[in-house]
């Protein structure tokens, strides 16, 4: 099953002429259409698009959330295209930290509980997981506020309680939607101060954003549109439409 | 790290969660075990009182004894038109003495008949008291023992001799603190010197086996009436022999009473181990339609748990979602919710369980019946009340973990 092939060797991700197709009442939308890239570890990459060009689609294929309907995904050289549902949940768990636009922190459990829960599922023991999440925590600088519930806690500190969470399993990637779609811009600007952190640390990145001020932050950006890669390149050249990229984009 | 560990997981944390949730959401878990918490009680109570009737009716059996059989022309328990039994003919005395001769195997033979007298001493009476005639064999048959002075002899059987072996409650009633023996007592005007007295049995189906009065049976015969049918009390050496004696007798009585042959027996051979088979078949279609009551309040119950379990998966929806998404698979998510189910419902079944239990308790004590409630029906309420919410649970569980994470994530 996890064969490797030429093009996806070394690579942390390689997708393959990858489609989505969804039937909404009858219809057939084409979410995504023959989507190729590859992602080496330790990159940090936006993938950037207007609402409608499959972005999310490609947000949910890359977290093992939905599984495409044509082509081939390559995680960490194994094939998880055509993984059962249970494959999926232990790939999820052990491949991937997903941080969200709203945070997605379960209310009724504290900040630590929160953070411990991939271990949980991995099977952790209770001792260690609460280690683990603490280290966690320190990294996100939140220890002060670990016994607190969602609700006591800022925008920026949920969103950072999210990133710990993302952490704390170790994934090989960690993958945010709209990570600071529901923040005011300073915290904003925390967050992605904290993603740069993290970048220089070797984690590898990705950000998916319709925001091209945001991922023009990021060294490299892969914009989509109608379903299909329109350019691929440095972050600043992709989001912000300059230099070469932009001009392959225009060609296309 | 996974496979065993995995399911290890599943069901920890499927507990961790259920608690949880349960403390979470104390009033709508209150409310939830009501309806299995009521279905159980309900279920319990009737068990209980059953129970407690079958055992007390037993325990009261076995004091009339069951090395016993009673030879009459009527059957205890009457089926059918009471006319023709009592058209038999009459056993008598003389029956009895050729029985006697023809069964070696009975080891103590007494006629006996009885009705109901007022009985009194100095300025204390007592009505309907059981007034029964019987021989001096009779103490060996019934059970009791003699509490003081004796039993009836032969001779007092002979000569009719005006005596009389009080039931405990008619000595404790007439005679507080003081002996009876030596006394005489008048039944129904007439003068009878009291020799002894027996112990005491208790209640048979509520109804005291000790208010009675025991005389000579030629003597009974002789003060109110020989007309009477009378029946015959009969012990064999134990238990076991019973049906064998039984098999017996009906050819010894058919010969005795000259039946011919291919008609019916003109008698009956009661046995208390009979009238319990009967009192068996009559509780037993109670004990189904309580049960069956029971059944459809944990039927509501069920329900209950699955409407309120549907709501709390849609409430979680989004939870459902992050877990899927942090790994958690389908088994997980099922676990989770049926954990929470059964959990809910057993809390339900020991809050039944504790009421179903008191509820009993209170009717045995204001009541004459006899709540009995055994272990096995307390684990066996709660374990049931579990099961039905694991039961009601599969369905939400289900919706639960088949929701798609995509879009669980989105729900808002």
């Amino acid at each position: 099953m996890s064969q490797v092939s030429g093009a996806g060797e070394g690579r942390l991700i390689q997708v393959d002429d990858i489609t989505r197709v969804f039937h909404v009442g009858g219809e057939e939308v084409r979410a995504l259409r023959g989507v190729s890239f590859g992602i080496s570890r330790g990159e940090w990459v936006a993938i950037i698009g207007q609402s409608g060009s499959g972005k999310s689609t490609m947000m949910n294929v890359l977290g093992c959330l939905d599984t495409p309907t044509s082509g081939r995904y390559m995680l960490n050289g194994k094939d998880v295209s055509r993984m059962t549902d249970d494959e999926l949940a232990v790939i999820r768990n052990v491949e991937i930290g997903f941080i969200f636009q709203t945070f997605q922190l379960l209310p009724r459990e504290t900040a630590l509980a929160n953070v411990e829960l991939p271990l949980v599922y991995r099977g952790v023991s209770a001792r260690e997981r609460r280690e683990r999440a603490k280290a966690a925590l320190d990294k996100v600088q939140l220890t002060h506020r670990m016994h607190h519930r969602p609700n006591e806690l800022s925008g920026g500190q949920r969103q950072r309680v999210a990133i710990a969470r993302a952490l704390v399993a170790e994934p090989s990637m960690l993958l945010a939607d709209e990570p600071t779609g529901n923040l005011d811009s300073a915290t904003g600007e925390e967050i992605v101060r904290l993603f740069e952190q993290l970048h220089h640390a070797g984690h590898t990145l990705v950000l998916v954003t319709h925001e091209p001020k945001l991922a023009a932050r990021c060294p490299r950006a892969i914009r989509l549109s109608d379903g299909q890669l329109v350019a691929d390149g440095p972050g600043r050249e992709v989001a912000l439409g300059v230099g070469a990229a932009a001009l392959a984009a225009g060609g296309a | 790290m996974r496979g065993g560990s995995a399911f290890r997981v599943d069901v920890l944390e499927g507990a961790r969660i259920a608690l949880f949730s349960l403390r979470a959401n104390r009033l709508r878990t209150v409310l939830t075990t009501m309806g299995i918490g009521i279905g159980v009680a309900t279920l319990l109570a009737i068990v209980g009182i059953i129970q407690g009737l079958n055992t007390s009716f037993h325990r009261q059996l076995a004091s009339f004894g069951a090395n016993t059989l009673y030879v009459s022309k009527f059957p205890w328990m009457i089926k059918g038109d009471w006319w023709k039994y009592r058209n038999r003919k009459n056993f008598t005395l003389d029956q009895v003495a050729r029985l006697r001769t023809l069964a070696p195997f009975i080891t103590a033979m007494s006629p006996s008949v009885s009705r109901l007298s007022d009985v009194s001493y100095g300025g204390d009476q007592m009505s309907t008291v059981r007034i029964q005639g019987v021989n001096h064999e009779y103490l060996s048959i019934s059970g009791f023992d003699v509490t003081a002075g004796r039993f009836l002899t032969e001779s007092d059987e002979e000569v009719s001799r005006p005596v009389a072996v009080l039931g405990a409650d008619v000595a404790d009633r007439l005679f507080p603190g003081v002996s009876p023996v030596g006394r005489s007592i008048r039944v129904d005007n007439r003068t009878f010197q009291v020799v002894g007295t027996l112990s005491r049995k208790g209640k048979v189906v509520n109804e005291s086996m000790d208010l009675l009065v025991l005389i000579p049976f030629k003597t009974f015969l002789r003060n109110f009436g020989r007309w009477r049918a009378f029946e015959i009390a009969m012990a064999v050496e134990d238990a076991g022999q019973v049906r064998a004696a039984e098999d017996q007798l009906v050819g010894i009585l058919r010969r005795i009473r000259s039946t011919p042959p291919g008609e019916p027996d003109d008698f009956n051979i009661n046995k208390p181990e009979a009238m319990a088979q009967t009192y068996a078949q009559l509780t037993g279609a109670l004990y189904g339609v309580a049960v069956g009551v029971g059944l459809i309040t944990l039927l509501v119950g069920g329900i209950g748990i699955m409407n309120i379990m549907l709501v709390s998966v849609r409430e979680r929806t989004r939870e459902i979602g992050v877990r899927r998404a942090l790994g958690a698979r389908k088994r997980t998510i099922v676990f989770q919710f049926l954990m929470e189910a059964a959990s809910v419902s057993a809390v339900g079944g020991l809050l039944g369980t504790t009421v179903g239990l008191g509820t009993a308790k209170v009717v045995s004590l204001i009541t004459p019946l006899a709540a009995d409630v055994q272990l096995s029906t307390v684990l066996g309420g709660v374990f049931f009340a579990a099961l039905v919410g694991l039961l009601f649970g599969i369905w939400p569980a289900a919706r639960a973990a088949n929701l798609d994470p995509v879009e669980a994530l989105r729900y808002e």
